[in-house]
């Protein structure tokens, strides 16, 4: 959020950003987050992997900075729609 | 919508990150990605990092002088001049080790192959400039091995498979959702509700 009243700096804060890049990826997380079913997926909050993931950075240890999700496509489409 | 595009988790990671600041207390900066096949064109490794970018910069009160600097002088050129993808790495790299930086990419096998290539190693390249920052992928496992050949330090792997419950609170939700009541029979419901995990766990 930007406090400014200076429009000119306003301006070109939007456009700095707009050149950096056109494209806004947080609409389409806005658009996921609407449709999800809650609770589903919790437990993955509570894996060990995602906490020491999570957690990994603050330490400055060589812990993993990495963490890669696997899993599958296909139920959906196919059979709710 | 994709049930499992590994089922809404990076969004559900993304949020959690965003409303639950770390161990520090300070909050978290999140970045996000989410790969579409069918718009592999606007998804080259320079327009992912720099969408990237531009969310760091964003959550910023203020826009750091070496981008505003790098703006004007971008900006001289006809038409204006693109950051190169490795100046979008070297800002990246710098920005995230003031903060705790998530950078989060969902779906990563809907990445054209060269593009992911580049993706992956400008994402090496920002870890090695600020060790702090996190990166968390999606995608289907084949991915799996592409990704941990590109992080020397070692990746975390998770495999989602949901759990039953999981599946059937999402189906009854979205049946719910979807149909007006009468419109689905009881019975048709139960169904889906029962063969559904069956098939998944086939998976």
């Amino acid at each position: 959020m930007d406090n400014s009243h200076d429009s000119a700096v306003t301006d070109n804060r939007s456009e700095i950003l707009t050149w950096l890049s056109p494209l806004e990826p947080h609409l389409r997380h806005n658009d996921i987050r609407t449709t999800r079913v809650k609770d589903v997926g919790d437990w993955l909050l509570y894996t060990e992997e995602f906490r020491s993931w999570r957690n990994g950075g603050g330490q400055g240890e060589s812990q993993k900075a990495t963490m890669f999700c696997s899993g599958n496509l296909g139920v959906g489409k196919t059979y709710i729609r | 919508m994709s049930f499992l595009t590994i089922y809404d988790c990076s969004s559900l990671v993304i949020d959690t990150l965003c409303d639950e600041p770390g161990e520090g207390g300070e909050d978290n900066v999140v970045a996000c990605f989410y790969f579409d096949s069918a718009a592999q064109k606007e998804q080259s490794a320079m327009s992912v990092l720099g969408a990237l970018l531009k969310q760091v910069v964003g959550s910023l009160e203020k826009i750091p002088k070496e981008i505003t600097e790098a703006f004007r002088r971008h900006k001289k050129f006809i038409g204006g001049r693109e950051l190169q993808l490795s100046e979008i790495v070297k800002m990246l790299g710098s920005l995230s080790s003031t903060q705790p930086t998530f950078l989060c990419l969902d779906a990563l096998d809907e990445c054209a192959a060269p593009d992911q290539a580049k993706v992956l190693l400008s994402l090496r390249d920002i870890i090695k400039i600020s060790p702090t920052t996190r990166v968390f992928l999606t995608g289907r496992p084949y991915v799996g091995d592409e990704v941990e050949k590109h992080f020397i330090e070692g990746t975390a792997l998770l495999s989602i498979s949901p759990p039953n419950d999981d599946i059937i609170r999402y189906i009854k939700t979205r049946i719910a959702e979807s149909t007006s009541s009468g419109e689905m029979g009881v019975k048709l419901e139960a169904e889906i509700v029962e063969k559904i995990p069956e098939t998944a766990s086939e998976m």
